[in-house]
């Protein structure tokens, strides 16, 4: 059997896809970080996403969406390796939240009311830990559409595509990973600014 | 000011921020939010929380060891 004639010798092939992927790896890894939740795990995710995507480099047409291509390669891949190795924790809806569940709290809080500017006060007091925290919390089919959604910045369109699932599904889940996302950062905002308010005042007394 | 009501733009916030709505119902919404200093604040409130995540969430440069490694198997 003839293998079909390459437009491109294979060192072209090599350059091009190279310059193809350094130019998500950034965000590719990030993603991958924010998956496994695990350094190592992440770039062993992200090899077996460049092995995937070279392996069927061939096929890919340039001029599509290479972002979302490779995005789909790692989905692809970290979903192939989760199941293996985990079992999907349990869905915990709250139908009480809403979307706005962060904001309200802040609202009702009298520690943050007194603050004076209660929403300016819960946005300062999350820190990088706490966001990510909020993040690994969820359950993976949430959490995959939030990093999707939110830190990548793919459109429904382009996430139904990558996890081959439904548009509204990819809204479902999105706005429910985001609802169930505020209560976590409300429980780490609480604890922050307990804490804060627990130590002595930096300032006011005699030095 | 537009005939939308508070409710159905704090039910509709996440796809108006996502940029994922026909442009009358988008231009509605954005009218609407201008003139109503309750929905402001929640939109405003809502949009700022994206940028946190988003911000917080990002990760530095993969290091130049791990990318000589990820794309080792190139060189075969």
């Amino acid at each position: 059997m003839a293998a079909p004639q390459p437009r491109t010798t294979p060192q072209d092939d090599r350059e091009r896809f190279q310059t193809l992927a350094e130019e998500h790896l950034n965000g590719l890894f990030g993603a991958a970080l924010r998956l496994t939740r695990n350094r190592t795990r992440a770039e062993d995710l992200l090899q077996e996403t460049f092995l995937r995507a070279w392996r069927s480099f061939r096929t890919f047409q340039p001029g599509t969406n290479a972002r979302a291509w490779l995005y789909k390669i790692l989905m692809n891949a970290y979903i192939d390796s989760y199941r293996k190795t985990t079992r999907e924790p349990e869905v915990v809806d709250h139908d009480d939240v809403d979307e706005f569940y962060l904001y309200t709290k802040v609202q009702e809080s009298d520690d943050f009311r007194r603050a004076g500017n209660p929403e300016e006060e819960v946005l300062s007091r999350l820190m990088d830990a706490d966001v990510k925290g909020a993040l690994d919390s969820l359950p993976e089919s949430f959490r995959q559409v939030v990093i999707l959604s939110d830190i990548e910045g793919f459109s429904y369109q382009e996430i139904a595509d990558i996890l081959s699932i439904p548009i509204g599904t990819v809204m479902s889940r999105l706005h429910r990973g985001r609802r169930q996302l505020q209560v976590k950062l409300w429980e780490y905002a609480k604890r922050a600014h307990y804490v804060s308010a627990d130590s002595p005042p930096a300032r006011s007394g005699p030095r | 000011m537009s005939e939308i009501d508070c409710d159905k733009v704090l039910q509709l916030v996440w796809q108006f921020l996502d940029g994922e709505m026909d442009e009358v119902h988008y231009k509605e919404i954005e009218a609407h939010v201008a003139d109503c200093a309750h929905c402001e604040q929640r939109v405003s409130f809502e949009r700022r929380l994206r940028v946190l995540i988003e911000t917080k969430c990002q990760e530095g440069p993969v290091p130049v060891e791990l990318k000589r490694r990820l794309f080792k198997f190139l060189d075969s």
